[in-house]
Formats: C-alpha cells, structure tokens, sequence
C-alpha cells in the first residue's frame, strides 16, 4: 500500500480543521482542497452522469471541498437532464468511461446496479493501485465487485457507500463499508468527501441493506408525506405554496430537533401535545391509520427488495428491461465480446467473457 | 352533639374514626388498605349495609359493622360514600340529619358530581369525590379525588394520607375524574384482557396456560414497575428492550400492523365518554 504521504496527512488535517469549524462555509476557491493520496488536490471521477452524480458533484463543490475543474463525469447518454447540470457547475463531461478513470483518484461508480458488471469489465484494466473506486450501487457487494477487479488488479481498493439525494443540499445521510484492500485512510478519505455533504459514518457491509431502507429511500417517504401535509393544508385553505412551505419546515424543524436532542422522540411529541389538543386527536388519527407500521413496512420492503436485486445480480441474470436498449447498445460498441446468450435474459458470464480476455 | 373546631376527622383522644356507608367491593378495598397500612385501627372502623351479605369482609379486618347508615355519621368523623349510584340521592337524604360542619363525606361513588353531593347534603357540609380502582384491594390502586367548594387544604392532606396506604393517590380537577375511568378504573380490565391475550399467544407456542397467565401477569408487573421506578419515558424503555433486528422489534411490528396504539386510546376515550355521560343523568 502506498505509504501515507506527509504533505497529504497535512493536508487532510487542515481540511478537519476547517471542516470542524463550520461546515457550511462558502469557500468555493480556497486553496484547501481535500488532499488526494499523493498529497496533491485530490481528483474524482463519476462514471455514470445521473442523479446521483449531479448530487454528489453539487454538493462537494458547494462545500468547497473540491473544485468543480477536478470532478469527472461520464455517461454514453448525453442527453440526460443532469448532464448540463454538471457541465453547468463546471464538471468535466466526457461519454469516455476509461477518461473518467485515468483522470480521478476516487470514483465513484453511480450507475444502476444491473450496469455495474458491464462498467467493471469495461474499465477494470485501466484501475490502478492508486484508485479508491466506490460503489454507490444499492445491493452489489463488495465482493462481488472485487471478484470482478480481481481478473485486472490483483489488490483493488474497494468501498461501498449507500448515501442519499439530500447529500445535493449538504444534508446526506452516507454510510460506508471498507473492501478487503481498502486502507484505513481511503476510508477516512471517503468520510471527509461525503462528510461535507452531510452526515457519514463507517458501518459493517452487512447493515447496508438497511440503511437503503431507511436512509437511502427515505426521502421519498418525506416526500410523499409532505405531498400530503400539504393536501391537507390545501384542504383546509392554506395556499398551496404556503402549506408545502410550511409542512417542509416543520418537518425539517422537528427533525433537527430529534438531532439536537438526547430525548426519545416519544418525548419530544410528548411534549408538543396538550391534554384534549388539537395535535394529539391529529395523533390518533395517525395511530389510527396504522401509520407507524406503514413506515416500518417501508423501510421493511425497501432493504428486502434491496437484497432480492444482489441476490438476482449474484444470479447474474439481469433481464434487458433493467437496462435501457441505448446504454446496452453502446455498452456493446465498446466491448463487443458482450454477447446476448437468449431474447429474454442476459447473461453476464457468457463463454466469451472469459476472465482473462482482454477488451479494446 | 359536636364541639366546633375539633380537627377534621378528630374524635376525642385524637383517634381518627372512618366510617364507610355501603359495604361493597370499593368500600372493602380501600378499608383493607387503610387498615393495613396501620393508617387507622380496625377498631376505629364502621361500616353500614342493609344486610350481611358485604359485612363478613368488614369484620374479618377487625372492624365494626352496623345496619344502621345515621350510626355511621354518628360515630365517624371521616365517612366513605359507597354505596351503588342509584341508591345514593336515597341514602343522603336519609343521613343528612346526622351531618354536620366537622364531618368529611368522601363520595367513591361512580358517576356522582360534587355538584350533586353539596345539593343533597346540608349546606356547608365538607365534600370530596374519590375515584379509586380495583387494585386498592391489593394496595396498588390509583385513586384521584377532587375536592368540593368547601373542603379545604387540611381535608385533602387527610384523605391522601389515608387514600396513599391503597397505591397511588393524587389530588385533581373534577374534570379529570371521568378520565381516570377510561385509564384507569375501566383500564384494569383492559390489561386483563391483555394478560389473558399474551398468555394466549404463548399457550399456542406450547406453554402451559397455568404458566402462561403467571408469567404474563409477572410481565406487566415488572414492567409497570420499571416506569415507575426508573422515571423514564415508556418510549425509551421500550427502544432500550429492542435490538436491532431480535425478537422484540418484530414482535411490536405486529402490534404496530395491528393499530394497538389506536385501539388502546379508543377504549379510554370510550370509556370517559360513557363516565361523562353516566355523570349527566
């Protein structure tokens, strides 16, 4: 492992610290860049140019902690709306995969599960010692992509992060699990990038399912709710604008409060409803409707569903529907030995996809 | 007759004599309290009824009884109402003669306003309304009383002093008195029916009911007093007893998917709508 350098340990303490004092500060041109492994600026590269590359991009370069000039992002789909939005940040767009990889340091892998096979096979040659490649993808294992790196790179340094949207707005919530050659300071490296764009913590691989559950779609429970907070704000005269504003912020209030708080949430709604009020007949009406059980199913379904899309990627058999026709057809261009082994299902091990065969 | 501004409940020799008029389960339950706690001598005890059939319970304590309701206020400074509600206007009128200024009427009956009891009582008459609950038996009940227009500060001392030798006892608005029906009096019946389901669930698991029904009694006891005893919020005692991804939590899922929550509020709200109702007439 290459060894730990002292201007980068310098480097990254001083970016601790400035972290440590506020994060929000709005430094976009400040000369204290996240330092890479080799002590320099460090670089990072998206392959995949969606929503997720968008949000994290936004959200490193609104914190500072990176310069949009040394983000790459790639995708074959140019027209994808978040395209120009990276570019508009100042995000190096290319539709090369392989220009992403030799350009970062870290890179991130923010494609859809069922894509990840094709991207590993398409770029593992060009991964390098010096490549900390993190997988965003809900469900594919740290070992399932180290086996496939394996056939290029006998010690690729892997981690698996599963964060959330709310990281565009510096308020993600990230969690991460180290791969057998990860070092102790990749993953520090990835806590301080994602750490700036909200919460990160370390946590065993095998949590990770629930965290997609919990985290990962749970804005889009927040949403939903909000939707409806808002109905009913409408509902009883409230301008619609108004009702979405204000349910947003109770929601975001109360929330930062449960975070601000050592008391049990159960307390902290305690003390909002007086005897006979209007809050706790609003309450019951929620217990009513089974309202906490419709969010533990939630959470439930999510990181059950999250576990039957790795167990069918480790099946490897991913059906075409998973896989939009453009993207495999220019997966295919630039790898042709991929081969369609049946109309209805494709296999990712095919016979020509021996381990060692070499792609263009 | 009564000499005028002797302590309340005070005979001569300071001895507090309690009187109880209507001998039933509520009246046996808070007198085996009190006498148990030492809070009063059996001796000093009197209790009325029409016949027998309640005062075997009475003189079983040590305490006296009588048939005679008048004999009750005539002995007693401090005297229990607890008699059946319907019998009560009857009984009031038949003892006001008897009442006088020093006398504290404490009403156990059900569903009977203060309002009611100062305008069937002599004017001026010391009134306050107890709402107990079964447990008092076992001296872990909980019991709320309010106090009428002129029961003052010394009153309430008293009968919390003596009402805390049956478990909990505190001091409230009238108000809160149906409340305490739906959570607590009629409450005692909904962890009946909680024991008897979670002795249930286990009986089909393949315990003995025997079993079963004493463990989940034990269950609910050690919990309760769990609450009580550490002061913490139920929600925190119950996230502590759940880890992640064990038994409890799927376990409280299920009665989550079963709004038990919800149904359990319904029941109190049944309740003290009822009591509220049943005060009215």
């Amino acid at each position: 492992p290459p060894p730990v350098d002292w201007l980068g340990s310098i480097a990254l303490s001083l970016c601790h610290e400035w972290r440590m004092s506020g994060r929000h500060s709005p430094f976009a041109g400040a000369a204290t860049w996240a330092a890479g492994p080799a002590g320099r600026a460090m670089s990072v590269g998206f392959i995949g140019a969606g929503q997720l590359a968008f949000a994290l991009a936004r959200g490193f370069t609104a914190a500072g902690i990176l310069a949009a000039h040394k983000i790459t992002a790639s995708s074959p789909d140019t027209d994808l709306p978040t395209v120009s939005g990276l570019r508009k940040i100042g995000v190096n767009f290319t539709i090369s995969n392989k220009e992403t990889v030799k350009n970062s340091d870290v890179l991130f892998l923010a494609v859809k599960p069922p894509i990840i096979p094709f991207i590993l096979d398409e770029i593992g040659s060009d991964i390098e010692n010096r490549h900390i490649v993190v997988s965003c993808a809900a469900g594919v294992t740290i070992s399932s992509i180290e086996k496939k790196l394996s056939a290029f790179c006998p010690t690729p340094k892997v981690i698996r992060c599963m964060t959330n949207t709310p990281v565009i707005v510096r308020e993600g919530a990230t969690v991460y699990a180290t791969g057998t050659h990860a070092e102790v300071e990749d993953g520090k490296l990835l806590e301080q990038l994602m750490a700036s764009v909200g919460f990160c913590t370390e946590v065993e691989e095998d949590l990770i399912d629930a965290v997609t559950g919990l985290s990962g779609s749970g804005p889009a429970y927040a949403f939903t709710a909000l939707d409806a907070l808002a109905d009913g704000g409408v509902k009883m005269g409230l301008p619609r604008r108004l009702a979405v504003r204000l349910g947003a912020q109770a929601l975001l209030g109360a929330a930062k409060m449960l975070l601000d708080s050592e008391q049990h949430p159960g307390q902290l709604k305690d003390n909002v409803c007086s005897p006979g009020g209007a809050t706790i007949y609003a309450l019951h009406f929620l217990e009513s409707g089974g309202f906490r059980s419709l969010l533990i199913n939630a959470v439930e379904a999510s990181c059950i569903r999250t576990r039957e899309l790795q167990h069918l990627a480790d099946q490897e058999k991913v059906s075409p529907a998973a896989i939009k026709k453009t993207l495999l057809d220019k997966v295919k261009l630039e790898s042709p030995s991929v081969s369609m082994a049946s109309a209805s299902k494709v296999s990712l091990f095919s016979s020509s996809w021996a381990p060692n065969s070499k792609k263009n | 007759g009564h000499v005028v501004g002797r302590r309340p409940g005070m005979e001569a020799g300071g001895e507090l004599r309690v009187g109880f008029v209507g001998a039933g389960r509520m009246a046996q339950g808070v007198a085996q309290g009190v006498v148990r706690a030492g809070k009063v001598k059996a001796a000093n005890v009197l209790a009325s009824a029409p016949s027998d059939r309640n005062l075997g319970a009475f003189q079983d304590l040590g305490c006296r009884t009588t048939h005679c309701n008048s004999e009750v206020l005539q002995r007693c400074s401090l005297v229990f109402l607890a008699t059946k509600p319907h019998l009560l206007p009857g009984v009031l009128q038949e003892i006001s003669p008897a009442v006088t200024r020093d006398h504290v009427i404490v009403s156990v009956v059900a569903g009977v306003t203060l309002q009611t009891l100062q305008q069937l009582l002599p004017v001026g008459t010391k009134v306050l309304r107890v709402m107990p609950n079964l447990p008092c038996v076992v001296q872990e009940g909980a019991v709320v009383f309010a106090r009428g227009s002129c029961a003052g500060e010394q009153e309430a001392a008293l009968l919390k002093s003596l009402l805390s030798a049956c478990g909990l006892c505190e001091e409230t608005p009238e108000s809160y008195i149906d409340i305490h029906t739906g959570l607590s009096g009629s409450g005692v019946a909904y962890v009946y029916l909680f024991a008897e389901a979670l002795a249930e669930g286990a009986v089909k698991m393949g315990m003995p009911s025997a079993l079963a029904n004493k463990i989940a009694a034990q269950t609910l006891l050690g919990a309760a007093k769990m609450i009580l005893e550490t002061g913490e919020h139920p929600a925190t005692l119950r996230s502590n007893v759940c880890t992640p991804g064990g038994t409890t939590i799927h376990a409280l899922h299920e009665l989550e998917k079963g709004a038990l929550r919800a149904t359990v509020m319904n029941a109190v709200e049944a309740a003290t709508t009822r009591a509220r109702e049943l005060g009215k007439r």
